[in-house]
């Protein structure tokens, strides 16, 4: 029983870094989902149902493009693929690896960052640690885009308008890090950037398949550039 | 739309790639090792194509606004800066650029 406290509240303090990064993150998307005509019950909903960072501002963005719902589908299930493999390597490091509820706890909490936290903890994951790490997490990520949606109303018109860069800002700064780690991150943004501008405004593709397209080649491009440890795997 | 289907379909497509490797773990790392580095990979490979070209075109006549928050982002986190540092920055060079 003091075991599981203690792993509860290890947890709770490894998640207090994804708690501000997501509460910050989230208010941009809270904002953007009003933005976008959604009911404030509508825009929490989607960060308490998805809790993904991506695919969720992949989702409104080709929803406000005019997507259809199975090119949206398909293009967030693409950009969460990842997740499949980050799963399946955190799955052999829990101590229980049976207890189904807490497989898909684990499941439903396995983000980027829960995963790489988790990752470098070195030693096997308990199901109390990971609940603190990952509700931690959560609740960052559903309240700042509550507070996001709500106070959008605050703001001046023209920074409204300049909030929708927050989206862009996000994505830019994690290429920025990623660019920081191995330059040749640059490269392949710049094949799915070129190709995705392309398709779209020159030859006039939706936006949900341009995605997909631009995705596919600028990873196997990736894929070609990148040795097997810069990609991660061993 | 209907945004409630949408919201339950995303979320379908979001956890369903989570929650099944926990059930499933050892087929997956038998797959061949060049599948396994593409996935490693599509996060990059998704920045670029989810930065360009909306950040521009969404700000219409104004385009540049956007091209110079990218830009400052992209910038200080380059320079190690927090995301949270990245955001404010673009978010008040694109709101100073739209006022001029």
């Amino acid at each position: 029983m003091a075991d599981r406290k203690r792993d509860l509240l290890s947890g709770i303090h490894d998640g207090f870094p994804i708690f501000l990064g997501y509460f910050t993150t989230a208010l941009a998307f809270g904002l953007l989902t009003r933005t976008s005509g959604f009911r404030f019950v509508e825009g929490v909903l989607v960060s308490m149902t998805s809790f993904a960072g991506s695919g969720q501002f992949l989702m409104m963005n080709l929803y406000n493009a005019g997507s259809l719902l199975l090119e949206i589908a398909l293009s967030v299930f693409f950009i969460n693929s990842r997740y499949i493999f980050m799963a399946a390597s955190l799955a052999p490091r829990l101590k229980d690896p049976r207890s189904v509820p807490g497989r898909i706890m684990c499941g439903f909490g396995t983000t980027d960052e829960v995963f790489a936290v988790s990752s470098f903890k070195g030693q096997a994951l308990t199901y109390s640690y990971m609940a603190g790490l990952i509700f931690t997490s959560y609740s960052g990520w559903v309240s700042g885009t509550a507070l996001g949606y709500v106070a959008g109303t605050f703001l001046p018109s023209v920074v409204q308008k300049a909030a929708v860069i927050t989206v862009y800002a996000m994505f830019a700064s994690l290429l920025g890090s990623e660019t920081g780690k191995h330059v040749k991150a640059i490269a392949v943004a710049a094949v799915s950037a070129a190709l995705n501008s392309i398709l779209i405004l020159l030859m006039g593709v939706s936006t949900g398949v341009s995605f997909l397209i631009s995705l596919i080649a600028a990873t196997l491009f990736g894929a070609v550039i990148y040795t097997d440890k810069e990609a991660g795997i061993e | 739309m209907n945004k409630l289907l949408l919201i339950a379909v995303c979320s379908a497509v979001t956890l369903l790639p989570r929650i099944i490797p926990y059930f499933a773990s050892s087929f997956l790392m038998r797959l061949p090792r060049f599948v396994r580095k593409c996935m490693m990979l599509l996060p990059v490979a998704s920045l670029g194509a989810l930065i360009f070209p909306l950040a521009l075109t969404d700000f219409g006549p104004q385009w540049y606004a956007g091209l110079v928050g990218v830009i400052a982002a992209f910038l200080t986190s380059l320079l190690k800066g927090p995301m949270i540092l990245a955001i404010v920055i673009a978010l008040v060079s694109t709101t100073l650029m739209l006022l001029i």
